[in-house]
C-alpha cells in the first residue's frame, strides 16, 4: 500500500495474510460462540435427552418436528415463569438505577468519610451470590433479623413468613437482588457522572440554569451513553436472575418465585428433557439479543446526534 | 450596560491570601484588561465578580447595586470560559438558546433572539451544526453568542485565546475587539499575555501576589511604570533596569552605575524629584528606545538574538545586564564592545529600596 497506482496484488495479498493469521483465533471463536448455538438448535427440534441411549449427534433420530416449539407455546409454567422475570427486572433495575444514581450524585461531591463509605458501598457487588442468597436466606426467616428488627420498631413479635409467603418472597427475592447491584450501578454511574465537565456546568449556572434544569440539559445527556449501558448489562443479567434467589426460595412456596432460569435449571436437571430446554433456551436467547440490538443502537444514536 | 467598582476586595484560600486587597472602578463600556503572572490574583477578582467565589471581604458593585449574596445566574454577566465549556452535546442553536429557554423564554421569542445573535456573530448557517465539531474561531464566537443573547451588561473573558495557537491569535484579537465594539458592553478580560492587553484594552490593571500594582490605558504602563514590577513586566523584553547612586555633575544631576561609569544627566524635572528622594536608585529605560552613540555605556555584547525585524542585543552581564532592541540587524556580534545611550526623555528612574518610580516634578 506504499505506492500509488499499484496492482491491487499486495493488497489482497495482505488481506490472505491477514486471514491466515487471525484462523486460529477465528476458530476457537467459532467453537465457542457458533458451535454451541448450532447444537443447542439442533437439539431443539429433537426429544433427545442424555437419558435416550444415543448421542447428542444422532439426535436426529428423535426428530419430533418443532414440537418443542409448540410446546413451549403451550406451556403457561414457562409463560408465568417469563412474566415472573419480566416482574423482578421491572422492579429491580429502576430501583438500582434510581438508587445507583442517587448515590453517584452523593458521591460526586466530597464529604466527610467518603472514602470509607465508598468501600463498604461496594462490597455487596463483592459477595459470592451463593452466599448473598444463603445470608438473605436466614435474614428472612420467621424467627429471623428482619423480623426482629420489625418488632422492635413497632413493639410487638413479627412473625412474618417471608420465604413461604408468595407475594413477600417476591419481594425478599428482589430486595436481595436491589442489595447486590446497587454498587454496580453506582459505580458505573458515578464514573458518568464525574466525567460531566465541570466548566460546562458552571456555564449553565452563569446562564440561569437551576440544579434540576442542570440536571436535565447537561447532566442526563452527557450521561446518556453510559446510561444505557448500565441499563443493558443489569437487565440482561437481572433476566438470568438464578443463584441468590435459588438458594434464598428455591422457586418456591411452590413457584412463587419460579423465574426463567429457575425453571429451565428445573427442566434440566429433573425432568430431563434437553431437547425442549434447548428450545426454551433458544427463545430466551432472541429476547434478550433485541434488548442487546436495541440497546448498541440507541447508543450509536446518542452519540450521533444533539439530544 | 453598568460599571463595576470593586472596593477593598480581599480572598483568602485558607491561609493563602490569593488577593490582598483591590480597589478597582471599571467604567461603563470599557474594555478592562486584568494582565499578571499566574497566580496573581486575576482569575480569582474575575471568579468574585461573576459570583463562582464570595469575597473573604470588600464589596463589589455593579453600578450602585451590590452584589454581595446574590448568586451567579442572577448577576447579569456573561461568561467566556478559558475553553469556551460550550454544550458539546447541543448544536449551535441550542447553545445559543440555552440561557433563554432556561428562563422560560416563549418559543418565537427564543428563535427571534437567537436568530439576531447569530446574524450578528456571523453564525446563521452553522446553526444546526453540532457543537463538538466546531473550529476554535467558531466555538468562541459561540461562546460570546450565548452569553450575549442574554444581553448581560458586563461580559467577563477567562484566558479565552490561551488555547488558541499563536498564529490564529492575532485573527482572534482582532475578531474580539469588533466584537466589543459592536456590544459596548463592559468588558473585563483576564490574561497573562501583554499582547492581548495591549492590543485590545482601553485600560490594563497589572496585578502581581494578589496586589493591584498599576491602572491605567496600555501606553500609560507601557511608558509610565508604577513601580520596577510593571516596568519589567510590561514590553517584551522587559525594561533595563541598572542600579546606581544619583550624583552631581557640572552638566547637572547624573546617576553613578559604578563600573559602568556615569549616566548622561538627568532631565531637569525627573532630576529634582531625585535629589529629593534619598538611597540608591534604579536608573531605567525600554531597549527599544536604546541608540548606539558616541558617549554613554560601553558594554561588551554577550549575545545577540536575530529575530528578522529586530535584532535583540545582549549587553554586560548579571547585575549590570542591559537588552538593546534594533530595528535592523545593527552588525554587532559577540566580543564586541558597544557604545549605548537612552535618550534622556525616556528615562524612568525607581526608588532602589521601595521600587516606586520617581515621578518628575
Amino acid at each position: 500500500m506504499s505506492t500509488a497506482g499499484a496492482t491491487p496484488a499486495p493488497r489482497d495479498e495482505g488481506a490472505k495474510l491477514g486471514f491466515r493469521l487471525t484462523l486460529p483465533a477465528q476458530i476457537l471463536v467459532l467453537f465457542i460462540s457458533a458451535f454451541p448455538l448450532l447444537m443447542q438448535l439442533y437439539i431443539s427440534v429433537t426429544d433427545w435427552s442424555p437419558l435416550s441411549g444415543v448421542g447428542w449427534w444422532n439426535a436426529w433420530e428423535m426428530w419430533n418436528s418443532f414440537a418443542n416449539y409448540t410446546d413451549l407455546a403451550a406451556d403457561t409454567r414457562f409463560w408465568s415463569a417469563l412474566q415472573r422475570t419480566a416482574i423482578v427486572m421491572l422492579v429491580c433495575v429502576p430501583a438500582e438505577f434510581l438508587l445507583g444514581l442517587a448515590l453517584a450524585m452523593l458521591f460526586a461531591d466530597d464529604f466527610l468519610g467518603k472514602r470509607v463509605f465508598y468501600s463498604i458501598l461496594l462490597m455487596p457487588m463483592m459477595v459470592v451470590p451463593a452466599v448473598a442468597g444463603y445470608m438473605f436466606f436466614m435474614l428472612f426467616q420467621s424467627g429471623g433479623p428482619v423480623n426482629d428488627i420489625l418488632a422492635r420498631i413497632v413493639g410487638a413479635p413479627v412473625t412474618i413468613a417471608w420465604l413461604s409467603d408468595p407475594t413477600l418472597a417476591l419481594i425478599a427475592v428482589m430486595i436481595a437482588d436491589i442489595w447486590q447491584w446497587t454498587p454496580l450501578m453506582f459505580l458505573i454511574l458515578l464514573a458518568g457522572l464525574v466525567g460531566v465537565p465541570e466548566d460546562q456546568m458552571k456555564a449553565a449556572t452563569l446562564l440561569g440554569a437551576n440544579a434540576w434544569q442542570r440536571f436535565t440539559t447537561i447532566v442526563l445527556p452527557k450521561m446518556k451513553t453510559i446510561i444505557i449501558i448500565a441499563l443493558a448489562i443489569r437487565v440482561i443479567e437481572n433476566f438470568k436472575i438464578f443463584d441468590t434467589l435459588y438458594i434464598m426460595t428455591g422457586g418456591g412456596p411452590g413457584v412463587a418465585t419460579e423465574t426463567i432460569s429457575v425453571y429451565i435449571y428445573k427442566v434440566t436437571t429433573q425432568d430431563l428433557i434437553w431437547g425442549y430446554v434447548a428450545a426454551i433456551a433458544l427463545a430466551i436467547l432472541i429476547v434478550l439479543s433485541i434488548v442487546a440490538v436495541y440497546a448498541m443502537k440507541r447508543m450509536a444514536k446518542a452519540r450521533e446526534v444533539p439530544a | 450596560m453598568s460599571a463595576i467598582h470593586l472596593k477593598n476586595l480581599t480572598k483568602s484560600f485558607g491561609d493563602f491570601a490569593a488577593l490582598k486587597t483591590m480597589d478597582l472602578e471599571i467604567a461603563d463600556g470599557e474594555f478592562m484588561a486584568l494582565l499578571g503572572p499566574s497566580g496573581c490574583g486575576k482569575s480569582t477578582t474575575m471568579n468574585m465578580i461573576a459570583g463562582m467565589e464570595e469575597p473573604t471581604s470588600g464589596r463589589i458593585l455593579f453600578g450602585e447595586r451590590d452584589m454581595a449574596g446574590v448568586p451567579m445566574g442572577r448577576r447579569g454577566v456573561g461568561f467566556v470560559f478559558q475553553n469556551y465549556a460550550i454544550f458539546t452535546h447541543m448544536s449551535v442553536r441550542q447553545n445559543l438558546a440555552y440561557g433563554p429557554r432556561m428562563r422560560g423564554a416563549a418559543k418565537a421569542e427564543i428563535d427571534r433572539r437567537v436568530g439576531a445573535v447569530a446574524e450578528m456573530l456571523q453564525l446563521s448557517p452553522l446553526l444546526d451544526r453540532k457543537a463538538d465539531r466546531l473550529s476554535v474561531n467558531i466555538l468562541q464566537r459561540v461562546a460570546i453568542g450565548r452569553s450575549a443573547i442574554m444581553e448581560p451588561a458586563i461580559f467577563l473573558l477567562d484566558e479565552p485565546l490561551s488555547n488558541v495557537d499563536a498564529a490564529f491569535r492575532a485573527v482572534m484579537r482582532t475578531e474580539l475587539k469588533q466584537l466589543q465594539r459592536q456590544f459596548r458592553q463592559t468588558m473585563v478580560y483576564v490574561t497573562h499575555d501583554q499582547l492581548e492587553a495591549m492590543t485590545m484594552a482601553d485600560r490594563i490593571a497589572v496585578m502581581d501576589h494578589g496586589v493591584l500594582q498599576q491602572v491605567g490605558t496600555p501606553l500609560e504602563v507601557y511608558n509610565n511604570p508604577a513601580n520596577v514590577f510593571v516596568a519589567r513586566f510590561i514590553g517584551a523584553p522587559g525594561m533595563n533596569l541598572l542600579k546606581g547612586r544619583p550624583a552631581e555633575s557640572d552638566r547637572g544631576l547624573v546617576v553613578d552605575l559604578g563600573p559602568l561609569g556615569v549616566t548622561p544627566p538627568l532631565p531637569d524635572e525627573l532630576a529634582s524629584a531625585v535629589r529629593a528622594m534619598r538611597g540608591d536608585v534604579l536608573y531605567g529605560f525600554r531597549p527599544e528606545q536604546v541608540a548606539l552613540a558616541e558617549r554613554g555605556l560601553s558594554m561588551p555584547v554577550s549575545f545577540v538574538e536575530r529575530i528578522g525585524a529586530r535584532t535583540i542585543v545582549h549587553l554586560g552581564d548579571g547585575e549590570s545586564a542591559v537588552k538593546a532592541v534594533f530595528e535592523n540587524d545593527v552588525g554587532l556580534s559577540v566580543g564586541q564592545t558597544a557604545v549605548v545611550a537612552p535618550p534622556a526623555s525616556s528615562v524612568r528612574i525607581f526608588d532602589a529600596a521601595t521600587g516606586l518610580a520617581v515621578k518628575a516634578g
